[in-house]
């Protein structure tokens, strides 16, 4: 019997197979979904922001930069190895443009390459990616076969 | 997020009711119906707890979005649940054809209007009210998941504090018409508003 476990905004969760873990109305943030596929561990983190900066980090969920080293470990202290470790992510959508107005802050796209850039870094493949556009997702993401289903409003619903 | 006091928090809860009045008196008067608005709500709460004021993240609505320049910029919100949205559009096009929301152009248009009118009512008032000019950009539609249009609002700056201050009020009207107006001052202009009011 599997349980749905919620990831809401800025939050992190890790769990074992059978469970899935989901997170609801990605915007411009990303679910970024790690798993080991051999012990059937994973883990989900809704980051916010691309970058912590200069100031007090708070919830490292919050950011790609700071949430990643986090959910990387709490999955290895599932039993994972991290040389398995494989990822996918969605969202990042820019779901706003004002007509007129360069968008010099396209945090979607930012985010997403952040979390490219931390996978590179924690020589973790990122199997495949559901990113951009302009339309919210709700994602759940199965720790065991990896499956990740994305769900949207108006385009359709897709497992990658 | 800055302190704020009890005193405070009525002083938001005043300007909240006398803007939302006069947005819903000119709703009223474009649409010919009846729209009345609760007595604004004013909270801070963490961000995580947005769904609590906008509802579930995953559940559609129509959204307008306006951004306020000026002295005391901030972030304008009108919410419709999307039967509303519709309902709108029908009044306002004195029918009662379907629309799709998320392609009809025509559609889109007209709620855009309506958030443009009802954004410039709340800000005269508050300009009336507080002396402080604003000025509000051309609004922008969304119509997909609750969640992801206000994650994207919030975060459109590149920064998030960790708490966010909402003033918001509930539009109802007859028949059937739901909405829900939020107003979130970024963190300076909070501090300006409140010195205008000199609490």
């Amino acid at each position: 019997m599997s349980n749905v476990i919620s990831v809401g905004m800025a939050d992190l969760k890790t769990t074992k197979a059978p469970n899935i873990l989901m997170t609801a109305g990605l915007g411009s943030c990303i679910g970024i979904c790690i798993h080991d596929p051999v012990q059937k561990v994973g883990g989900m983190a809704h980051i916010m922001l691309p970058t912590a900066g200069n100031g007090p980090v708070g919830n490292p969920a919050k950011y790609a930069d700071t949430a990643m080293d986090l959910l990387v470990a709490e999955i290895i202290s599932l039993g994972a190895l991290k040389s398995r470790l494989r990822a996918k992510m969605a969202g990042g959508a820019q779901m706003f443009s004002f007509p007129g107005k360069p968008q010099v802050l396209r945090i979607g796209d930012r985010n997403a390459e952040q979390v490219m850039l931390e996978l590179k870094r924690l020589g973790i493949p990122l199997i495949v990616a559901d990113v951009g556009g302009s339309f919210g997702r709700t994602i759940h993401f199965d720790v065991g076969t990896g499956e990740l289903r994305v769900r949207t409003i108006n385009h359709g619903e897709k497992v990658i | 997020m800055m302190e704020i006091t009890q005193m405070q928090l009525d002083a938001l809860r005043v300007i909240g009711n006398i803007g939302s009045g006069h947005a819903a008196t000119a709703l009223s008067t474009m649409l010919n119906r009846r729209i009345e608005m609760s007595i604004p709500e004013v909270r801070i709460i963490e961000f995580e707890k947005a769904p609590t004021v906008i509802g579930h993240l995953e559940v559609p609505q129509a959204v307008v979005y306006v951004k306020v320049e000026g002295e005391a910029p901030g972030k304008a919100v009108f919410f419709f649940p999307l039967e509303s949205a519709e309902i709108l559009v029908q009044v306002l096009f004195g029918t009662s054809d379907s629309f799709n929301l998320f392609e009809n152009e025509m559609a889109q248009s007209a709620l855009k209007e309506v958030g443009n009118i009802l954004v410039s009512s709340f800000l005269i008032a508050l300009t009336n009210f507080s002396g402080i000019p604003f000025q509000p950009s051309v609004p922008a539609l969304a119509v997909d998941m609750v969640g992801a249009i206000f994650d994207a609002i919030l975060l459109e700056d590149g920064i998030l504090e960790d708490t966010v201050l909402f003033i918001n009020t509930q539009l109802t009207g007859i028949p059937k018409i739901e909405g829900k107006f939020v107003f979130l001052p970024d963190e300076g202009s909070l501090r300006k508003l409140l010195g205008a009011l000199g609490v």
